[in-house]
């Protein structure tokens, strides 16, 4: 191409680059509106209120702690049970782990109120794991232990499959090495494996506590009263209207920024256990 | 161990250190079957080319892993030259220096064997031939056995005992490094060992083996090939060098590659083979040699490549290029340039049949 014809094309194709550039800010602007807007106007017009309420509704404060202590205790179940799964997932070949990986994100794509209802089969009064711990003096459904097996069910796939990366992006030569250095396979594990992938297992638990904390569907199956605070926010805005809901609301979508700053925090770092 | 990338020198590293399951065969080290011993408990050091230090341990921390004793880790890093590295994060190293630390982290914890899989391609020259050195000499000390990996053949010569070729998962050829050097099981081998001239061709057995061949050859005489001649005049082979006798079941050969015949050692086959001739082995002069019998042709310079202290001039002989190996200064003092003629000359027995 001479000089004069790629003068004539360039501002050309240097225009309608701007172009394509222009919309895509436009859409992305839009979808941002769409995403943010409910929460600014929420906390815009109930938040003072909400902050309010942190301090005088006792039913709110009462919520507010069942929730953290449910999901948190659900979290260390599930990092517990989740995390030999998720190391056996990402460096063991075994027959079926295919299907396995699969069935572990199938509560994902469940309804959660379908899942609440699966989980009452199982659990409940009339079934017969729920009437033998019934008998033990455990009560599934209606208790906090129900709050926590809703919250397991639902955000313990996202444990797993977010561990299973973080572990995957341990390159296994370090682990290869530890072993020739002496240590057996367990060792390795906490010495070099665990080290390395900490950061991402952290940042998995805090994505399955925050699943587990706006949960509602399958906890208010099994489990209407006590109350979490999602269901204390539905319960306020089906007996009292707008106005009484929107203050609790307010008050969780404040305090929501916790996790959320915390995740930020934890985000692995690039290159942390990966191949040098 | 040396062979071509993908020809599994890691995977058979990894399955001796038992990272990785051995599927058949038997692996003895010291004479025990280890198909069921851990890694762990095989007393093998690994080192990756690429070092593998874990990211989130200091220097010091990383030589230390598997060290019983401390003092032991403190003389190895001063061997080593990594000392002045112990207080620094391994993050900060440079690819040369991780190499450094992974091998003192390897041979801190007292293997009894050392696998080492290219350990010192990062390492500037200086630096390799000092760790080449200490590597050698702990070898001796713990006497401890070293299999290392390298693409360099003449790093496995300087530093091994036995050099094993593979490829594509087999070994082609083991043996004392010099031995493969000097007679290659085949043209491949020669070739990835970096020979420069291989031919292939024609081999014919001349005579009846023994003295007769060689004496009769004694005469002094010298054969002339100039581009477009044919074979020598006779079957009377006259083989160079009356001192070097030629040993009993070995046979004074013709090999024809191309339009170009010359003598060589050999077994009684003839028949098509290879012949392989050592670069250095061959001179070159601007007048003809009378001196002793050799292979004896005249050529053409077509190219001159000059690294370092060594040059290696191609010469066309009736189209057959030739690689000679001679010094800078020689190659300056011939005065060679693309287009000199030159006369090219080696011993029979520097001719290697395979």
């Amino acid at each position: 191409m001479t000089y004069a014809a790629a003068a004539a094309v360039l501002p050309r194709s240097r225009s309608s680059h701007r172009v394509a550039s222009v919309v895509a800010a436009l859409l992305a602007s839009l979808f941002l509106l769409f995403l943010f807007a409910p929460i600014v106007r929420l906390v815009v017009s109930g938040g003072a209120g909400g902050v309010t309420r942190l301090f005088t509704d006792s039913e709110l404060r009462g919520a507010l702690w069942l929730t953290a202590v449910t999901a948190t205790s659900a979290t260390l179940l599930g990092v517990l049970g989740g995390t030999p799964l998720a190391y056996l997932l990402a460096r063991r070949a075994f027959r079926g782990r295919a299907v396995v990986a699969a069935l572990i994100d199938l509560p994902l794509l469940i309804p959660h109120p379908v899942a609440g209802i699966a989980l009452l089969l199982v659990l409940g009064r009339e079934s017969a794991v729920g009437s033998a711990l019934l008998q033990a003096g455990i009560r599934v459904a209606g208790s906090p232990v129900g709050i926590v097996c809703a919250m397991l069910f639902v955000s313990a796939p996202l444990y797993v499959s977010a561990a299973r990366e973080a572990f995957a992006r341990v390159d296994p030569r370090y682990e290869a090495v530890g072993r020739t250095l002496g240590d057996p396979a367990w060792r390795v594990f906490r010495r070099v494996t665990l080290p390395l992938s900490l950061r991402g297992l952290i940042a998995a638990g805090v994505v399955m506590w925050a699943r587990a904390v706006s949960e509602f569907g399958a906890i208010v199956i099994l489990t209407y009263n006590p109350k979490v605070v999602s269901v204390l926010s539905y319960d306020r805005f089906t007996g009292f209207g707008l106005h009484e809901a929107l203050p609790v609301a307010a008050a969780l979508t404040i305090l929501a920024l916790i996790p959320l700053t915390l995740l930020r925090a934890l985000r692995p770092e690039s290159g942390a256990g990966v191949a040098p | 161990m040396i062979g071509p990338a993908g020809s599994g020198k890691t995977t058979l590293l990894e399955t001796i250190a038992g990272i990785i399951p051995q599927r058949s065969g038997i692996l003895r080290l010291m004479g025990r079957d280890m198909a069921s011993v851990p890694p762990e408990r095989r007393q093998i050091g690994f080192v990756y080319q690429r070092g593998y230090l874990f990211p989130h341990l200091s220097v010091e921390e990383n030589v230390g892993y598997g060290a019983a004793d401390q003092s032991f880790v403190r003389e190895l890093s001063e061997r080593l030259g990594v000392t002045a590295l112990l207080q620094r994060e391994v993050r900060g190293l440079s690819g040369g220096e991780q190499q450094l630390v992974a091998i003192a982290r390897a041979l801190a914890a007292r293997p009894r064997i050392l696998l080492l899989d290219e350990p010192f391609s990062a390492l500037d020259p200086r630096r390799r031939s000092r760790v080449r050195r200490t590597v050698r000499a702990l070898h001796g000390e713990l006497g401890m056995t070293v299999l290392q990996v390298t693409h360099d053949f003449a790093e496995a010569g300087l530093l091994g005992d036995i050099a094993i070729l593979l490829d594509a998962g087999r070994v082609l050829q083991s043996g004392p490094p010099e031995q493969i050097f000097r007679h290659p099981a085949s043209a491949y081998i020669a070739e990835f060992l970096g020979a420069e001239n291989v031919f292939a061709g024609e081999v014919r057995v001349l005579r009846e083996p023994g003295r007769e061949t060689a004496r009769e050859a004694a005469d002094g005489g010298v054969v002339y090939h100039r581009p477009g001649a044919g074979a020598p005049d006779s079957d009377a082979a006259r083989i160079d060098d009356r001192a070097e006798a030629i040993a009993d079941g070995h046979h004074a050969v013709e090999f024809r590659t191309g339009p170009l015949t010359f003598y060589a050692v050999g077994g009684a086959d003839s028949g098509p083979g290879h012949a392989v001739i050592r670069a250095g082995e061959i001179l070159l002069s601007r007048e003809p040699q009378h001196s002793s019998a050799r292979n004896n042709f005249r050529g053409t310079v077509s190219e001159v490549a000059t690294t370092g202290a060594l040059a290696h001039v191609t010469v066309e002989v009736s189209g057959v290029p030739i690689v000679a190996a001679l010094t800078t200064r020689s190659a300056d003092e011939l005065s060679l340039s693309p287009g000199t003629a030159v006369y090219v000359s080696f011993k029979a027995m520097a001719v290697h049949l395979c």
